[in-house]
């Protein structure tokens, strides 16, 4: 498989308001490969946040360099909140980058179609963001974040806000895309479970200064439905990334 | 339903007022001059559109409102957004904003008159100077309670700086820019009644004045009701333009459900 991101000694320096040097990320090294998913779990205050800010081109590295297979600025990005616009309709929504960008062309509004129908959104195009439940407007995010077809989704803590269940079902949802759509993932999340349930590589980070201390390659057989849960291999992930995050 | 019975309650307060009014006139045998009968008044109503013009004054008055009205929202938008986009320019001007802010303004009125004449240029500068605070501060606050992850995707999506505007944050300030408009717009109201007292040969200011100098209580009434008339379009014009633009904000929502 080849590399979408490679990721170069990328240094991250903030100065805080204190004038105190903050070390947030430290000689990060990482390939990202072509349609792989890769989460990135760690405390608070670890750096996934910068990492991919970084890699979303909303922050600089301090040092280090970051190389993209595709251009650069190709990347779709899910946020904690869905950061819905509320004068939008889901429809309006999930087609705003698509209008901003004037790529608002027949083919593409066809394959928008198909995204909401993969998202279970069909019949909710002319709803207010306001009229749906947490789990659906992040599902119209993710939605968002994919209509210009990036290569890259940068998602950070999407399923954070929501409740235990639905967080479970979107991330089975968020499988089936990932499926369908074959995009490179980095996933940013606090939940080892999650993690492991959907991921191909786990990076386990460390704070202060923020740095990788683990790279697990979870090599379960896919698709993984919510039984891969109960076998003694998740299992056994889940308890190696317990004892590396400490 | 529910405008219909809104409309049953103002016409019964109304009416409860007339009655009042009526009986309160009779009972105590008020000279005319000083409360004239709601009937004396009613007639006057309708005599003064002939008599003296309402229609004309009415307009005229109602013209520089809402001239007013679209230039103080224009430039109030306009500086709310450089002040609340610029930090530096913040800095500067935020002192004598709330200077400004702060001042009654209809104290300007006769600085306005020496500096701008008794025409409509005066006048005009006195409603913009009334409805440009209030609308420069919601623009303001509105852009800067713009959410983090919400500028994040802005940047991502790549818009220039007019989408952001009109994608954004122009439709995100709308609340704070109606709020300020209602305030705004009681305040044009009186700036320009103010100001037609001062400088007027028309308006409704004018026949106020007119008709409270000739002692010509009944038209004085009428006169302070086709202000109140005035007042009541007005406000229904920017609750309509609210309703058709907030429809999506919380503050409809309840509204709705009834």
């Amino acid at each position: 498989m080849s590399t979408a991101i490679r990721i170069e000694d990328v240094n991250k320096i903030y100065k805080s308001s204190g004038g105190r040097e903050v070390h947030a990320l430290s000689h990060i090294h990482l390939d990202v490969r072509q349609s792989e998913f890769i989460s990135i779990i760690g405390p608070s205050g670890c750096g996934k946040s910068t990492l991919l800010r970084i890699l979303a081109n909303l922050d600089q590295p301090s040092s280090g360099r970051i190389h993209w297979e595709s251009s650069a600025d190709h990347i779709g990005f899910v946020f904690q909140d869905a950061t819905l616009l509320p004068w939008k309709t889901v429809y309006q929504n999930a087609k705003f980058p698509l209008e901003v960008k004037k790529l608002d062309t027949k083919e593409n509004l066809a394959k928008l179609d198909k995204l909401l129908e993969l998202a279970g959104l069909k019949g909710f195009e002319k709803a207010y963001p306001r009229e749906l439940s947490g789990g659906m407007r992040q599902r119209v995010s993710i939605v968002r974040a994919l209509s210009y077809n990036p290569d890259v989704l940068l998602m950070d803590e999407p399923f954070g806000a929501l409740d235990a269940l639905t967080r479970d079902k979107m991330g089975i949802e968020l499988m089936r895309i990932w499926n369908e759509t074959k995009k490179t993932i980095l996933f940013v999340t606090h939940s080892i479970a999650e993690a492991v349930f959907l991921s191909d590589r786990v990076i386990v980070m460390s704070p202060r200064p923020g740095k990788i201390d683990e790279i697990l390659n979870i090599d379960l057989p896919r698709p993984r439905t919510v039984d891969v849960k109960e076998t003694p291999e998740f299992g056994s992930y889940v308890k190696k990334l317990r004892e590396v995050l400490g | 339903m529910s405008r219909f019975r809104l409309i049953g309650e103002y016409a019964v307060a109304i009416a409860i007022l007339v009655l009042v009014w009526f009986v309160y006139a009779i009972v105590f045998d008020v000279p005319s001059f000083i409360l004239p009968l709601p009937s004396d008044v009613g007639r006057a109503l309708i005599d003064m559109i002939p008599e003296q013009d309402v229609a004309m004054h009415f307009l005229v008055t109602s013209g520089e409102v809402l001239a007013g009205f679209v230039l103080g929202t224009i430039l109030g938008y306009v500086i709310g957004y450089l002040v609340g986009k610029i930090k530096l320019l913040e800095e500067a001007l935020m002192p004598y904003i709330l200077l400004a802010q702060t001042a009654p303004k209809i104290a300007l009125a006769p600085l306005f008159v020496i500096w701008f004449g008794l025409g409509f240029v005066s006048k005009l500068v006195l409603i913009i100077s009334m409805v440009f605070f209030p609308v420069m501060l919601g623009a303001m606050f509105g852009l800067k309670s713009i959410d983090y992850n919400l500028k994040c995707l802005m940047q991502i999506t790549g818009l220039s700086w007019w989408q952001k505007i009109v994608q954004v944050e122009l439709p995100h300030s709308l609340p704070q820019i109606f709020a300020g408009l209602k305030v705004g717009m009681v305040q044009a109201v009186i700036a320009a009644i103010v100001a037609e007292w001062i400088s007027g040969e028309s308006g409704l200011g004018y026949l106020l004045i007119f008709n409270s100098t000739t002692y010509n209580s009944p038209m004085l009434f009428a006169s302070i009701i086709y202000t109140i008339i005035m007042g009541i379009l007005f406000y229904a014009l920017i609750s309509f333009l609210e309703n058709r633009f907030l429809f999506w904000h919380e503050s409809k929502q309840i509204v709705r459900k009834s």
